[in-house]
């Protein structure tokens, strides 16, 4: 079982509303995107094999299911989390001011053993619109605000073009996966709900 | 984001439902997934309501904000009707003597405000994880041991299947074959392809199921067990004055619920199993998979009043703190909300579709943190003291929940023990708690004095750190142009509560389902929606 949870990385995206990140996982699972917005319905969680040094790992990406638009996002969505993903828009100053409060928010939420060291990564995202021209948040302000928080890993992309898209995902899961795991308190002897289920139906009873 | 309160938007809404416990929750999740437009509020500032798990200062803070109603100012406006709180909880007593030591491993508490609760395995709270696909968010672990206090004080293991009854060494032969040959009767009477001589007749069905028990000649440490370690009885069966007497068919029906729970999931031997992080766990699930369904969610919202059509008293939307108006044909409230008179002067009165199944009003609650486990090797663990098994005149069952840290709710070298009992009054509540944790207490002191050798060594640390003891009324749920949930009962298991909410539903909605159509609800049916479904509940 320990082996098993290890091979599950679980991922959240967090940043305001109607910066891109149900885009952003589609983009990078699906390989598609929708121009038309809709504040996020319907996305629970998406997975995603990945292969890093030989061995095969499930990435299990959480949206925030429209729950941020209100800050109700609730301590269970966060617990767990093998990295946190903080998106803005580089369109949108307040997105970016509010990196700071998602970030706090996850250490609180989350309160991961060793804060100092979470796997944090920031996407800059929507870089495409209007050729750039529309930009309020310069590149260099963005690195700056990573720097400071412990060197956190930059990157710019367009959920729209694909740009970018891979490479951020490729770090994600490369920080995921070196994130020490929590102290094992779920790990033995986790009881499989649904699994038992299927025991169930297939008449094995005693 | 630092505003106070943000506007929300649409204003219109199907139905409104504010407080985010369990039925309210399962009653958003099932509105949702049929299409309905909902909007979620809670006025704290995390999910579960009198459902949630806790930290200590948390807890202290909820169960006192929700022993007094907010001063009301009321309005002038004839068009609203001002929306008071009342006193769920009382008598709260709470002592901490170690303070340093909570304040240290303050985030790693998760207290239950509803405790003692768990699942049996094949409950329908189990029914409505699978069927919403909650699982994908929720971890569980087994409640390794069921214990009952037998005579002196003594706790004996619960015998709760066949190879454990054959291994068990507190019964002696005659007991055990007594005790197989009871549940083989039980056993023929649910079988389906058993003909009806081989049933139990109807008239024992409708007799009170210690009569039948007492019918069958089984011994009185056996009737205990049966009557309060697995049907799970409230009160005292063998006197006559029991105000709430156990029928034989509820009685075997509740037997049957155990029975099919034992081994149903392979990594839990017992019946009985508890979520990670808390029984909070589950509204929150039953919340997100509303969420991901488009209901929409807003807690640090409270609803200040009522508006109300001035022609006809009929309900109209609410008013929130931020002043905003919001509209919807229907709303849910938790139940510490009042019933305000004015609307229901509608022509439809509020019915109860629920019957009242306790008598008592009340359930005393206890929480107690400890540095030891009852039992050396075993984290998780269920204590019943029967009535009369306290003191003699004790007519109400003590129940005692024990839980570690391998469900994280406490910190590692910690226990949580959660006490219920139902009780008419304080007075009758506090005494059934308290002489059940100085049982608890005498038996730590023995069982320490039994290892201990050296007379004059130091002094031990107090075996309970902290401590809450409260009183909680009950209320069913009521149904009318205002509906209101239920409030946690007196029962260990969520089988009342899910059936209150689905009844709820129905009242609302009665041309939806519940529980979803499919065994697998993720509709992939929208581009922003391509749930690649692995097999994550393994995880």
């Amino acid at each position: 079982m320990a082996s098993r949870r290890r091979m599950l990385l679980k991922v959240i995206i967090l940043g305001d509303s109607g910066v891109g990140k149900t885009s952003l996982m589609n983009q990078y699972v699906n390989k598609k995107f929708s121009n038309q917005y809709k504040a996020t319905i319907g996305a629970d969680f998406l997975t995603k094999e990945v292969q890093f040094e030989d061995r095969l790992f499930t990435l299990q990406i959480w949206d925030t299911a429209g729950q941020e638009r209100f800050q109700s996002l609730g301590v269970a969505f966060y617990r767990g989390a093998d990295c946190c993903v903080l998106v803005y828009d580089v369109n949108v100053m307040k997105s970016f001011e509010n990196l700071n409060h998602w970030r706090e928010e996850f250490l609180i939420q989350a309160s991961p053993s060793d804060p100092e060291n979470f796997p944090f990564v920031v996407l800059g995202n929507k870089v495409d619109i209007d050729g750039g021209n529309s930009r309020v948040v310069s590149e260099k302000k963005a690195k700056a605000w990573c720097a400071s928080k412990g060197n956190i890993p930059y990157f710019e992309t367009s959920a729209k073009e694909g740009f970018n898209v891979e490479a951020a995902f490729q770090c994600i899961a490369k920080n995921a996966l070196k994130n020490e795991p929590e102290e094992e308190i779920y790990l033995p002897d986790t009881i499989d709900v649904a699994g038992g289920q299927q025991q169930r139906s297939s008449g094995c009873e005693c | 984001m630092t505003e106070a309160y943000p506007q929300i938007d649409p204003t219109t809404f199907d139905l409104i439902i504010v407080g985010t416990g369990l039925p309210e929750s399962l009653i958003a999740a099932a509105a949702s997934a049929a299409g309905k437009s909902v909007l979620h509020l809670d006025p704290n500032p995390f999910y579960g309501s009198h459902f949630a798990s806790l930290g200590p200062d948390e807890l202290s803070a909820f169960l006192s904000s929700s022993s007094f109603p907010p001063s009301s100012s009321s309005g002038e406006d004839p068009a609203t009707v001002s929306l008071t709180t009342r006193p769920l909880y009382s008598n709260v007593e709470i002592s901490s003597l170690a303070p340093e030591t909570l304040e240290e491993h303050a985030r790693k508490f998760n207290l239950d405000v509803a405790g003692p609760r768990v699942l049996f395995c094949a409950d329908r709270a189990i029914d409505a994880i699978l069927k919403w696909s909650t699982n994908h968010y929720l971890e569980f672990k087994a409640i390794d041991a069921n214990f009952i206090c037998v005579e002196n004080g003594k706790l004996m293991r619960v015998p709760d299947s066949r190879s454990a009854i054959f291994k068990d060494k507190n019964l002696s032969l005659i007991e055990k074959n007594q005790l197989m040959k009871f549940l083989k009767i039980v056993q023929r009477h649910l079988d389906p392809d058993e003909d009806a001589s081989s049933k139990v007749s109807q008239e024992d069905l409708e007799s009170p199921f210690a009569e039948f028990l007492a019918k069958i000649k089984l011994p009185p440490k056996i009737k205990s067990i049966i009557m309060y370690s697995i049907a799970m009885a409230d009160h005292d069966q063998d006197v006559e004055a029991c105000k709430n007497i156990l029928k034989t068919k509820d009685g075997i029906d509740r037997l049957a619920l155990f029975q099919s729970s034992v081994g149903r999931f392979p990594n839990s031997p017992g019946a009985l199993i508890y979520p990670s992080y808390g029984q909070g766990e589950l509204p929150q699930a039953f919340c997100r998979r509303a969420a991901v369904k488009r209901c929409l969610y807003v807690l640090r919202m409270p609803v200040v009043a009522l508006l109300i059509d001035e022609e006809n008293g009929q309900y109209r939307g609410i008013r929130l703190a931020s002043g905003q108006d919001l509209f919807s044909p229907k709303l849910i409230l938790d139940p510490s909300f009042v019933f305000p008179s004015q609307a229901g002067s509608s022509p439809e009165e509020p019915v109860h579709v629920f019957s009242e199944k306790a008598v008592e009003a009340k359930v005393a609650r206890g929480i107690c943190i400890t540095r030891s486990s009852l039992k050396p090797d075993i984290s998780n663990l269920l204590v019943v003291y029967p009535p009369r098994s306290l003191y003699p005149e004790q007519d109400i069952t003590v129940r005692v929940l024990q839980l570690g840290s391998t469900s994280a709710i406490c910190p590692p070298g910690m226990f949580v023990l959660y006490l219920s009992a139902l009780c008419n009054d304080a007075t009758q509540g506090k005494k059934l708690l308290n002489t059940a944790i100085s049982a608890i207490e005498v038996s730590q002191i023995s069982e320490r004095n039994a290892g201990v050798k050296n007379e004059d060594a130091e002094v031990e640390p107090p075996f309970i750190i902290w401590k809450a003891i409260f009183i909680q009324e009950l209320s069913a749920g009521k149904y009318g142009s205002i509906c209101s949930t239920p409030s946690p009962d007196g029962n260990l298991n969520y089988h009342d509560l899910v059936d209150a909410a689905e009844k709820l539903f129905h009242a609302t909605y009665p041309d939806e389902a519940f529980f979803p159509e499919t065994a697998s609800p993720e509709n992939a049916d929208e581009d922003n929606c391509p749930e690649d479904d692995g097999p994550l509940e393994e995880a």
